[in-house]
């Protein structure tokens, strides 16, 4: 029995069908993501958890108790919303204690949660000021204070970094993420930012217009995506996707691409089963930008590596990492290499590429090829 | 600023350009200086002096003005304006602001409604005051009709019972001007952040306490403004108490308003009359002065 079940849920406003049938099932100590782009739903979804938006069709479950009809009051949730919606007319121990106030707990009892909370986020000489007093990092440490005091079975957060600075944002990621291990608690995550998806999730549910992409661990939602939109999604910089055609040469399967003076055989090590009934026809292919090195840097353990010389077409340091752009099938390429010696534009240099890592997907449907044994955890739902 | 080298033609229109918003103004400003605060000094200079039917400038410190305070209808009017002015103010804020909030809960014909409430505020004083007036005249409103449908023992006679008139007029007033201190309210209530509530909601407030602990609280400066604008709105009432009772029955409606425009006009006690005025002004400007600091100055902090 799962701890949270959203069970085939719809959401309906008049005409607009917003939410069109989602499944997600986590258990207790999970942190699950909802990511996507604006309009994709993931708002919705979580203010229907929260019991601010009507449900619908299909069924909201918490702790195997059916919660659909259920007052926001009476869910045994918290929210952080993302304007921290602090209440400006009561000082930070007012606000922190007003759910508590409202379920009628004592004074004494008030006070020492207050104070708890406020020892945990460090805001302590903070407890007397006006929210109007505090600076954003502050105010979202309140918001998160409210949430906490009240030791809910579920904590949600509404894209509650989204307005803070860049900096300030990494900061607040990081403790989130240790206050979830500390904590253990349950929370779902409302974020369109790809890269706190990946950071703090355990499970991570991509949604597209309404319909649930992939649910998984950030890893195999990276490594392995169920579909185009999933691929370009997760990853910055995102994914190449490059068209080719799929061959057999000397009894091998290869992907056919075509570059500017040469078309290139990359062998076809992942998959091979499914794409072997793909023979002569057109796939995508997607690689990540770190399975495309230098020779030097390339993962000879575990991966597969395939080894050609390509046109640099633009070189861009990062400081950390070297992205070289070349041009195949027609589209531009990320490679990530290492730093140091870089290559210069115009001139030859050898690349790397771990095929192990290459994944191919329909370019009509957008549909991942995948055996049948690597198929992930959530069906797939194809836009054909 | 280097015109010396300049041709002269130049020199002209430089000049001209430099003056002309000056000159366009100055005629305004001498009018306002001269009719609004000219009139104010010399309405203050006539409250210290002899002053019967015709000005006379002959200096009497202080007689006018203790002559004010010893009339007995000066204190009716003054009694008046404190009951009528703190009725007004009170009922309009409760009422206005009980529409506002039930006219926020996403209803229907919202738009209607608002211009039905807001519609009396586009009607003066005046028309307000004749039409309440007959419609609460004994002999031929809402006690005649209810006579002639059959009811004959109903009975309300506050338009000419000297201890009630002033209700009426409070009645009157609050019906004209709930509707204004309601569009106030409801812009004051549309500007919060509905987040705010929801998580109130979670916290597990009922509507009631959500009103009374989170929304009400942050409406404070449209109370601060609403109550200013009602404030000087009650001491500066005459037109209606006009139209409406005419002060009576006997002085029994007189506000300082009309306590002044009778001094002034008919008993030709003109150094009274200004000596009431000054005193009305410094109590608008008691009022008003404060608040437009604090408006005024918000912006730069």
């Amino acid at each position: 029995m799962s701890f949270l079940h959203i069970h085939h849920v719809h959401k309906r406003f008049g005409e607009t069908h917003v939410l069109k049938g989602v499944d997600i099932e986590i258990e207790k100590g999970d942190f699950l993501v909802l990511v996507g782009p604006s309009g994709c739903g993931k708002s919705t979804l979580l203010n229907m958890i929260a019991g601010l938006d009507s449900i619908s069709e299909g069924e909201l479950r918490l702790d195997g108790q059916r919660i659909n009809e259920l007052h926001p009051s009476k869910r045994d949730i918290a929210m952080v919303f993302q304007s921290y919606a602090l209440y400006p007319s009561m000082t930070v121990a007012g606000n922190i204690g007003f759910g508590l106030e409202m379920r009628k707990v004592p004074r004494a009892g008030r006070r020492a949660a207050i104070q708890r909370v406020a020892e945990l986020l460090q805001i302590e000489n903070l407890l007397k000021r006006k929210p109007a007093q505090l600076s954003g990092g502050q105010r979202q440490r309140v918001a998160m204070g409210r949430a906490l005091v009240r030791d809910p079975q579920l904590f949600l957060f509404d894209e509650p970094l989204s307005n803070l600075d860049a900096k300030l944002r990494v900061d607040m990621r990081t403790e989130i993420k240790q206050l979830h291990q500390r904590l253990g608690t349950t929370i779902v995550y409302v974020t369109h930012d790809q890269i706190e998806a990946m950071t703090l999730a355990t499970r991570i549910a991509v949604m597209r217009a309404g319909e649930l992409q992939q649910l998984g661990t950030p890893q195999s939602v990276y490594d392995d995506p169920n579909n185009l939109f999933v691929a370009g999604f997760m990853g910055s910089p995102s994914m190449n996707l490059v068209p080719a055609r799929i061959a057999e040469k000397a009894g091998a399967l290869v992907a056919l691409i075509e570059t500017e003076k040469a078309t290139l055989a990359l062998p076809i090590v992942r998959d091979r089963q499914a794409l072997t009934d793909w023979c002569d026809k057109a796939v995508m292919l997607g690689l990540r930008p770190e399975a495309i090195t230098d020779p030097a840097s390339a993962n000879r353990d575990g991966g597969e590596i395939f080894e050609a010389d390509l046109e640099v077409d633009l070189v861009e340091p990062t400081g950390a990492d070297l992205y070289v752009v070349t041009r195949l099938g027609g589209t531009n390429v990320n490679a990530r290499m290492r730093p140091g010696s870089p290559p210069q534009s115009g001139t030859q240099t050898r690349f790397a590429f771990d095929v192990s890592r290459m994944v191919a997907f329909d370019p009509d449907s957008e549909a991942r090829i995948r055996d049948r044994a690597s198929v992930g955890s959530a069906p797939l739902a194809s836009s054909a | 600023m280097s015109d010396t080298a300049s041709p002269h033609g130049k020199g002209v229109r430089e000049r001209l350009q430099h003056w002309l918003p000056k000159l366009v103004l100055s005629p305004s400003c001498v009018l306002i200086l001269f009719f609004v605060y000219g009139f104010i000094a010399w309405t203050s200079y006539i409250s210290f002096s002899d002053s019967g039917m015709m000005p006379d400038y002959a200096w009497a410190g202080l007689r006018q003005w203790s002559r004010l305070w010893s009339s007995w209808t000066w204190g009716i009017a003054l009694h008046n304006i404190w009951v009528f002015g703190l009725l007004y103010i009170v009922s309009c804020t409760v009422l206005g602001l009980l529409l506002a909030i039930l006219l926020d809960q996403r209803i229907r014909a919202e738009g209607a409604l608002r211009t039905i409430y807001l519609y009396p505020m586009a009607l003066s004083f005046i028309v307000t005051g004749t039409a309440w007036q007959w419609f609460l005249n004994p002999g031929l409103g809402l006690e005649k009709t209810m006579h002639d449908l059959g009811w004959e023992s109903f009975s309300f006679n506050w338009l000419i019972d000297a201890n009630m008139a002033i209700y009426t007029v409070v009645i009157a007033a609050v019906w004209q001007a709930t509707g204004f201190v309601m569009a106030m309210f409801l812009a004051g209530l549309r500007g919060i952040d509905g987040e705010m509530i929801k998580a109130a909601q979670i916290d597990g407030a009922p509507a009631w306490k959500i009103y009374a602990r989170i929304i009400i609280p942050q409406l404070r400066p449209v109370f601060l403004s609403a109550i200013v604008v009602l404030a000087h709105l009650a001491i500066k009432s005459f037109d209606l108490i006009v139209a409406m009772t005419g002060g009576g029955p006997g002085n029994a409606t007189a506000v300082p308003a009309t306590f002044m425009y009778s001094y002034a006009f008919s008993r030709n006690e003109m150094g009274i009359a200004a000596a009431s005025a000054v005193f009305m002004l410094a109590v608008i400007a008691a009022l008003i002065i404060p608040y437009l600091y604090s408006e005024l100055r918000e912006p730069r902090s």
